[in-house]
Formats: C-alpha cells, sequence, structure tokens
C-alpha cells in the first residue's frame, strides 16, 4: 500500500482549489445568466437601445455627406465607425457591469456577504467578464451588421491579427474595469458620476468615432498617454487593411506591442488594485457602508 | 356656502409642498458637484462627436454638405442645441420615472399616498427642480460650448427661442407622466428610461432635421412636443425655416400640445395609480 507523500498531497489539495474555483466561477456565470433572463423588458430595452444609438450617430455623421441619408459613405468611413463602436461598447459595458455591478452589491449589502464566503474574488469578478463577453459580442456583431447596412461596406482584412487584437484590447479593458471597481469600492456614490466621466474622455480621446486626426494635437498628446487608444487604432487600421495614414498613433508593430503588453498586465494590475482596496474596506469595515 | 373640507389641503399648502420637494432635491443634487459638471460636459462631448466625424470625413466641404442637408452651415450651434435639448429631455425622462421608482424601490411610495398631499403635487415639485436643473445645464453647456467651439452664440431671436423652449417644457413634463404610469406598472426603470431618451433622440431630430425622415416616421416624430420645441429653438437662432412657414404657426402647436398632454398624461397616470392601489402593487417591485 502506497502512502501519500507530501508533494503529492500539495497536487492534490491543489487541484481541488482549482477545481473548486472553477465550479465556483461557473455558478457564478450561471447565476448571472439567470439574473440577466429573469429581467426580459431590460433584455430587450438594452439591444434595442443600442440599435437607436447606431441610428443616431449614423444619421449624424451623414449630415455632411454631399447627398445626406441618401448617401453611402466609402468604406473607410464606415470601417472607423463600426470597429470603433465595437470598442466602444464593450469598454461602456465593462465599467457598468464589472465596476458599477460592485456599487450595487454593496447598495444591496450583500457586498459583505460575498466576501465571506470561500468563493474566488477573482471568480467573482470574472463572472460578470463572462456575460459581457457574450452580451455585449452579440450587441456589437448585430450593431456591425445595421451599421453596414446604413453606411456601407465594412472592409473586413487580415481576420486573425484583428481577432488577436481585439482579445487583447478586450482583456487590457477588462483589467481597466477590475481598477474601475477598485475604485468604486473607494469613492462609493461618486461612481456614477466617475463611470460617466471615463466613458467621455474614452469617447474623445480613443477616438472610437472619428480618426486620431480630427483632434487637435494638445488632445492627441493624452491619447498617445492611453493604452486602450492605441488598441482603437490597431484594431480598426488592421481590419481595415492599414489604408493610407492608418495607423495613425506609431507605426502597427509598435501598436502591438502596446496592446499585447496592455492585454497581458492591466487584469493583473486591475486586480492587484481590487484587492488592495478590498482589505482597505475591509479594514475599515466600509464594506457594507454606502 | 361651502366650506372646505378640514382634509383637504389649500392651494398656498398645495404650492408650499411642491415647493418644499423642488427645495430638497436642489439640496440634495448640490451635494453632487461632479454629477452637475458632467451634465454640463456631456452634451459638449456628445456634439463633438458627429462633429469631429464630420470634419475629418468631408474636410472642407463640411459646412457645405451640412447646409445642403440641415438648412444652416453652422453645425457647431446646430449639434450644440440639439445636444443641449436633449439634456433637458433626458434629464425630464430620468427625474420624473425614476422619481416613481426610486420611491418604490425604497419603499416610501406607499407612505406618499397616505399622506393629504396628492402625489401629483410631489411629482409637480420634481419637475420643476427637473426644469431648473436640466434647463440650466442646457444653457451653461451651449454658452461653454459655443466658447469651445469658438461660434457666437447669440445669433438669432435669443427670446423667441427662449420661448419655444419655455413653453415646450410644459408638454414635455406632460409626456414623463405618462411614461411615469409605465414605470409604475411595468417596474423596470433604468432599461425603460435609457431606451425611451435615445428614442425621443432620434425622433427630436438631435443632430439633423426630421423633415429628412420618411413620412410616416416624420409623422410619429412631429407627435413629440420636443421635435417641435428644438425645431423653434434652432430656426430663431439659426433661421433653418419652421414646419409650419412661420413662428407662431409652430409655436401656437406648441401650445396646443402644452393644454392637451398634461392633462391626457395625469389622467392617465391617475388611472394608473388607482389600479395599483386596488391590487397592492404600489409596494410591490
Amino acid at each position: 500500500m502506497a502512502f501519500p507523500t507530501r508533494s503529492n498531497r500539495s497536487v492534490k489539495v491543489r487541484l481541488a482549489g482549482i477545481e473548486n474555483n472553477l465550479s465556483a466561477f461557473l455558478a457564478m456565470v450561471q447565476k448571472e445568466f439567470i439574473i440577466m433572463l429573469r429581467y426580459p423588458v431590460e433584455f430587450v430595452a438594452s439591444f434595442a437601445q443600442v440599435f437607436v444609438i447606431v441610428v443616431v450617430l449614423t444619421f449624424a455623421g451623414l449630415m455632411f455627406a454631399p447627398r445626406g441619408l441618401a448617401s453611402s459613405t466609402d468604406s473607410a468611413t464606415t470601417g472607423l465607425v463600426v470597429y470603433g463602436f465595437v470598442l466602444f461598447i464593450y469598454l461602456s459595458d465593462t465599467l457598468w457591469t464589472i465596476g458599477f455591478n460592485v456599487r450595487r452589491e454593496q447598495k444591496q449589502g450583500t457586498l459583505e456577504q460575498l466576501y465571506l464566503s470561500p468563493v474566488s474574488k477573482f471568480a467573482a469578478l470574472a463572472s460578470r467578464v463572462a456575460i459581457t463577453l457574450f452580451w455585449t459580442g452579440l450587441l456589437s456583431v448585430c450593431a456591425a451588421v445595421l451599421m453596414t447596412a446604413l453606411l456601407g461596406t465594412l472592409p473586413f482584412e487580415n481576420g486573425g491579427l484583428g481577432l488577436f487584437v481585439l482579445v487583447m484590447a478586450l482583456s487590457g479593458t477588462f483589467g481597466t474595469g477590475f481598477a474601475f471597481a477598485a475604485l468604486t469600492l473607494r469613492i462609493k456614490e461618486a461612481a456614477q458620476t466617475a463611470v460617466n466621466l471615463l466613458q467621455f474622455a474614452f469617447m474623445v480621446l480613443c477616438a472610437p468615432f472619428f480618426p486620431f486626426s480630427a483632434l487637435p494635437e494638445s488632445l492627441r498628446f493624452f491619447s498617445r498617454l492611453i493604452p486602450l487608444s492605441y488598441g482603437v487604432d490597431a484594431f480598426r487600421s488592421t481590419l481595415m487593411g492599414y489604408p493610407p495614414g492608418f495607423p495613425e498613433l506609431a507605426p502597427i508593430e509598435v501598436e502591438l506591442v502596446i496592446v499585447t503588453l496592455f492585454g497581458l498586465l492591466m487584469p493583473l494590475v486591475g486586480f492587484w488594485l481590487y484587492r488592495r482596496a478590498e482589505d482597505h474596506a475591509r479594514r475599515r469595515g466600509s464594506l457594507s457602508e454606502y | 356656502m361651502r366650506s372646505k373640507s378640514p382634509h383637504q389641503p389649500s392651494l398656498s399648502l398645495i404650492i408650499s409642498a411642491a415647493l418644499a420637494e423642488t427645495k430638497l432635491r436642489l439640496i440634495n443634487i448640490s451635494r453632487y458637484p461632479g454629477q452637475m459638471a458632467m451634465e454640463v460636459i456631456i452634451p459638449i462631448i456628445f456634439a463633438a462627436m458627429p462633429m469631429l466625424l464630420g470634419q475629418a470625413t468631408a474636410g472642407d466641404n463640411a459646412a457645405a454638405n451640412f447646409q445642403a442637408n440641415t438648412g444652416t452651415a453652422n453645425y457647431f450651434a446646430y449639434l450644440l442645441i440639439g445636444a443641449s435639448t436633449f439634456t433637458i429631455v433626458a434629464n425630464a425622462f430620468w427625474h420624473i420615472a425614476y422619481w416613481v421608482r426610486f420611491e418604490q424601490e425604497t419603499g416610501t411610495l406607499e407612505a406618499v399616498y397616505l399622506t393629504p398631499t396628492s402625489s401629483l403635487t410631489l411629482a409637480a415639485g420634481v419637475a420643476l427642480y427637473s426644469a431648473v436643473r436640466g434647463v440650466g445645464s442646457a444653457l451653461i453647456a451651449y454658452f461653454l460650448g459655443a466658447l469651445i467651439f469658438r461660434f457666437n452664440p447669440l445669433t438669432g431671436n435669443l427670446l423667441l427661442a427662449l420661448l419655444f423652449l419655455f413653453v415646450g417644457l410644459i408638454p414635455l413634463y406632460g409626456l414623463t407622466f405618462l411614461f411615469g404610469a409605465l414605470v409604475l406598472k411595468v417596474k423596470e426603470a433604468n432599461a425603460l428610461i435609457n431606451l425611451m431618451q435615445w428614442v425621443v433622440s432620434l425622433l427630436m431630430g438631435i443632430f439633423f432635421p426630421v423633415t429628412l425622415f420618411p413620412p410616416w416616421l416624420r409623422f410619429i416624430a412631429q407627435l413629440f412636443p420636443p421635435t417641435w420645441m428644438v425645431n423653434g429653438v434652432r430656426s430663431a437662432l439659426l433661421g433653418i425655416g419652421y414646419f409650419l412657414e412661420n413662428w407662431y404657426l409652430d409655436w401656437a402647436v406648441l401650445w396646443a400640445f402644452l393644454i392637451f398632454a398634461p392633462l391626457f398624461s395625469i389622467q392617465v397616470f391617475r388611472r394608473v395609480e388607482a389600479g395599483l392601489r386596488r391590487n397592492e402593487g404600489i409596494g410591490t417591485f
């Protein structure tokens, strides 16, 4: 009969830990899905809302075209707006679903309970990402189809590299969401204002709806300091097949390095910040404060 | 001579209750200066999106193309008026509909119905607060935006523009009561308000003239008082043309809305309220 050695036991314990974490993560994803399906009005309304926003922005853009609503724009403009919009709704949803949901749990008084359970904190945050990936992915595909129908042919080149840039940009965006969740624990009710501020800062500085060349040089300086700007630029330039003038902020090789580092490091930095904010809140007894 | 019931509050008490509600909300929002600042910044940024896209795609022809489509080359003012008016409209929907939902969520809606003050009196107080906040933010956004985008904000007939704005506020708030009734019934306020504010932005022609819509959509758009309000303001300031050729005809339509919309909405609101009270729906959420 073989006795379990110390190292065998530690491997088993670790595997059981991973299994438990995975099971907790899946249970949380399921919980998020169930909650989403229990509010059909919200479900349908958020879908319809994206369509209306797309129509409003498209019509606004067409006011500058020679034949107004009857115009069809060139494919570079379509690509610029559609691919920018995809990243915009991901960032917007991430800030609300990851960052602001922590605030909701705090308000409802369930955050304290969540931290008393042995469940992985990372799984709790990541489960919200799963919903964003699924739901926002579906929304962005539908929005892209609608915008293409309204604006004209959508350019689609370098699909593989485009997917890589999207994955890295989203990974970095989720990391930003974790960092925002940390900020939410600190600033409490002001988080709503902070979400709005971040969204609008992104709309201007990361230029999802217009080329960076439209920004004044002074603002472009700040755009260059934000890694997500390179994500927007690299993503749309790659999928548009690098038309003249694209990418705008740096050569594509440099942008790919920045986006990759952003995608790999930001989730770690964001989660580290979140754990610090959570420890701080626990020490001060402010987890259930609002 | 008929004497007043001791349970029936006098007009001065009703006004006092409404003003107390307005004051309460103004004090509350003054504690969140960040939110107030965002309300000024949002319309400016929002208007900047199509401006930057238009300038980048149309280049030197941006103003000429815009004039051909809308009737004015001053796209800065046109888009900023749309975005600022949208702030007023969105505020109106959020404040009234969310007031109902907030009271419902916190469990105080039931208590509101047990006081001798009518819920409509309190809602009127919220509407006044919302109008002060919305119009204040919109005016600051417009003048600040004019400074940023470097155009003269005082072109055209400013007084007439303000007349369109203030007359349009009453039917707008009438509409929000109708929406408040829907929120009472359906309960999912956030999703409904989010959707509604975008639908209204489309129908009122936030960044484009509704005359470009197909006839059926134009007809629906013109059933919305904000459509007449924003077109009146734009025509008074930028001379893009009234729907009915003369300002007084457009203004008369807004007055018709002013009389009809609040009466109709209040009736609907009261019916929904009464239905919920009978069926134990007030305290549930």
